[in-house]
């Protein structure tokens, strides 16, 4: 329920949070942004793990520990949804419905009718649902879209995307090891911040081919070949068991474009067509600098804040965060093994490797 | 018994692995899962590195080899252990502790489990440095004087003494997809320099495929005369280091210029001198001398760059010395392309030593016991591996 002070003195106090759950994402990214930024605090930390959600209050020096968000929420602005997959559509649903304004963490939900049930409950409670694909707050994100959209390259005639790295991630709990919680492997959890810039790019798909290496768990390794309905297509790649070029190169009628997509303040480059030089650098707004994921998480939080307060749509509604996942539903329905063609089983010796 | 008769022996067989998320026990895992339909349960410590783990039907169970209370919920119900796990992360003296006391309580957690085997992942170095000629598992075991072979020659002890049933591989220079030290870490050594080839690389590489070994290990979990013995575990020949380096600078491309070939003696004076400068020395000099001629002119005549060329007519063989005279007076220019691309890698002594040995490990004991039969020869390890590592971006 928004009662505080802060929702009638647009210029006054600052909109006050829950934080619920306390992980990796949250300790990482959320809480440094919420302690730097100006729009919004954190009232109240709230994990499963008491200790945890203690510890960490007394780090950003927030004031209350809890664990159950339902305690809390009548006495919060709004709340920063960062649990497992699993729980985010139950938890969001709940808060929503209460009118309480939500930031949920990506994936928005485990698939898209989950994201649905969200959609109608922050309609339902007349609250702002925002959802946190941050890599759009990017400058180069932005600056690509706008490149696309302008035609600047001209037609699209293909793109090649590779995200791939070895993760070094602090997990607080095993949720992302496990389908149950986690929903998918990489292409749930890296995959849908790639899809997404490339979905607010490009526009709409049409048609998907998708292979991943899942055996009867979760995908590490998975590729796809993906069409628009600008006739453009191209291959997708995404991996946490290699590290990939982490760019997406754009093949345009008039220039190729490649940008990185694992990085904040990532390089672009533009080849003209038939040109030798280059144009390497990066993007920036007038009087900008580069942008780090504390940057981009206050940018976030902020904006997240401002919709509130404004009472508009976010940057990231949760219609924009539901496109990604109908993607991933799609590939997951249509899913084929990815062939690996070294994990022969052994065989005599000089047999023959399928080629 | 060979491996087509085992099948069926791990079927629904709860199986716990430590390291699984590690190069060989997490192919390990692999096939124990996919080939055998064992029920396998995977102890580990760093979850960010279970991603190609969870890829199978597995259990995690969060912990690592020296927490007692982990180890005995990841053990429980357990019929049968491998243990692969070592220490890879702090000091030395860490990880030598983790590879004593870890083996410790892996074997404790067993023996309450009542678990009626444990396959305990050694080393070949175990038995020190070796000398010319057969190597089989009759030569005594000896220190080598650095904590991984020392710890792990103790965790051989430690499980052979704890009353329960183990068998003991001890496999050689292990490679293929995935792989470590003697794969991943080999061609990010000849990208960023040049391998020395102690006496033109004729010492003899005893490697082995990580399927081999992992058949091997699944031979040694079921065979009833693995128990309290210890086995050698290579493939069918040993290959020359100039044919495994040489074979890893192809993938790189431009094979003869990730190594250079020296003596004994060049090899060592080569990291007497290395030890002696500051790293890197060599590399930056050069690279100065490479910009243009009036900078080389005007440090030609300094201190560094006089040391530079006694250190190289001390240290380089003729030939050497011939190219960078010719680079010189080219500008920088390299006279061909193997010339003074990448810097040498400096080989500690006892590694000049290890490369120059012609140790032939035999495999005899685990053909005659275990019924072990390496399946891949060096060409199709190696093609499989060059796969693998073109899509893992290593190349």
């Amino acid at each position: 329920m928004v009662t505080s002070a802060a929702m009638n003195d647009p210029q006054g106090a600052k909109l006050r949070l829950a934080v619920v759950g306390c992980g990796a994402v949250a300790t990482i990214h959320h809480l440094p942004a919420i302690s730097v930024s100006e729009t919004v605090e954190a009232a109240v930390l709230v994990d499963a793990d008491l200790g945890r959600a203690r510890a960490l209050a007394d780090r950003f020096g927030v004031p209350e520990a809890a664990t159950d968000y339902r305690a809390v929420a009548d006495r919060v602005d709004a709340a920063v949804v960062a649990l497992p997959n699993s729980l985010h559509a139950p938890v969001s649903i709940d808060l929503l419905r209460r009118g309480v304004p939500v930031l949920v963490e990506k994936p928005m939900a485990m698939d898209g009718r989950e994201a649905d049930a969200m959609i109608a409950a922050a309609a339902e409670g007349k609250a702002v649902l925002a959802v946190g694909l941050d890599f759009r707050f990017f400058d180069s994100s932005l600056f690509v879209r706008n490149l696309l959209r302008d035609g600047l390259l001209g037609e699209i005639r293909g793109f090649d995307l590779r995200q791939g790295v070895i993760p070094r991630w602090p997990f607080a709990t095993d949720f992302l090891l496990k389908k149950e919680t986690a929903g998918g492997g990489v292409l749930a959890d890296f995959g849908v911040h790639v899809l997404d810039l490339l979905l607010w790019w490009m526009g709409e798909w049409t048609e998907v081919d998708y292979r991943d290496d899942a055996q009867g768990g979760l995908e590490s390794d998975c590729e796809m070949t993906l069409g628009f309905r600008s006739g453009a297509s191209g291959k997708v790649e995404i991996s946490r068991t290699r590290n990939l070029r982490n760019t997406c190169v754009f093949e345009g009628e008039r220039a190729t474009l490649e940008v990185g997509v694992w990085d904040p303040d990532p390089e672009i480059t533009l080849r003209i067509a038939d040109r030798e030089v280059a144009l390497a650098g990066r993007a920036r707004r007038p009087g900008g600098e580069g942008l780090d994921f504390t940057d981009v998480f206050v940018r976030q939080i902020d904006d997240f804040a401002a919709a509130i307060r404004e009472g508009r749509e976010p940057f990231v509604p949760g219609s924009e965060g539901r496109r990604s996942l109908d993607l991933i539903d799609a590939c997951y329905a249509g899913r084929r093994p990815l062939e690996l063609p070294w994990s022969v089983l052994p065989a005599p010796a000089g047999r023959e490797i399928p080629s | 018994m060979s491996l087509e008769n085992i099948s069926g022996a791990f079927a629904g067989r709860r199986v716990l692995i430590t390291g699984g998320t590690g190069f060989i026990g997490g192919r390990l895992a692999e096939r124990l899962v996919l080939e055998h339909g064992a029920e396998v349960r995977v102890l580990v410590r760093n979850l960010a590195a279970a991603s190609r783990l969870v890829r199978f039907p597995v259990t995690v169970v969060r912990g690592d080899v020296t927490d007692e209370s982990a180890l005995a919920t990841a053990a429980s119900g357990c019929d049968l252990v491998f243990h692969c796990a070592y220490g890879t992360k702090g000091s030395q003296k860490l990880r030598a502790w983790v590879n004593r006391e870890g083996t410790r309580r892996v074997l404790e957690a067993a023996r309450k489990a009542r678990a009626s085997r444990v396959v305990n992942l050694s080393t070949l170095m175990v038995y020190g440095q070796t000398a010319d000629g057969d190597l089989d598992e009759t030569a005594p075991r000896r220190r080598f004087g650095n904590h991984y072979s020392d710890s792990k020659l103790d965790a051989e002890k430690i499980a052979f003494a704890s009353g329960v049933p183990v068998a003991v591989l001890q496999p050689t220079a292990v490679y293929g997809p995935y792989g470590g030290v003697w794969t991943e870490t080999v061609l990010r050594s000849l990208k960023a320099g040049r391998q020395i080839l102690v006496d033109g690389g004729r010492g003899l590489g005893n490697a082995v495929y990580v399927d081999d070994l992992v058949s091997a290990m699944l031979l040694a979990a079921v065979r009833d005369e693995a128990v309290g013995e210890a086995f050698l575990i290579s493939g069918e020949e040993p290959v020359t280091w100039r044919e495994m380096f040489g074979r890893f600078a192809r993938m790189l491309g431009d094979g003869p210029a990730r190594t250079v070939d020296m003596t004994a003696d060049e090899a060592l004076a080569f990291w007497r001198r290395s030890q002696g400068e500051r790293p890197r020395a060599v590399g930056e000099a050069l690279r100065i001398l490479r910009q243009d001629r009036q900078v080389r002119e005007r440090i030609q005549s300094t201190r560094e760059v006089l040391w530079l060329r006694e250190t190289a007519s001390a240290v380089l063989p003729e030939s050497w010395q011939e190219a960078i005279k010719a680079r010189m007076a080219s500008g920088g220019r390299p006279a061909s392309r193997a010339a003074l691309e990448l810097p040498i890698h400096p080989l500690p002594p006892p590694m000049i030593g290890f490369f120059r040995a012609k140790t032939r490990v035999r495999i005899d004991k685990a053909k005659r016991l275990l019924g072990y039969r390496p399946a891949f020869d060096f060409a199709t390890g190696m093609d499989l591996t060059e796969r693998w590592a073109r899509w893992a971006n290593l190349l």
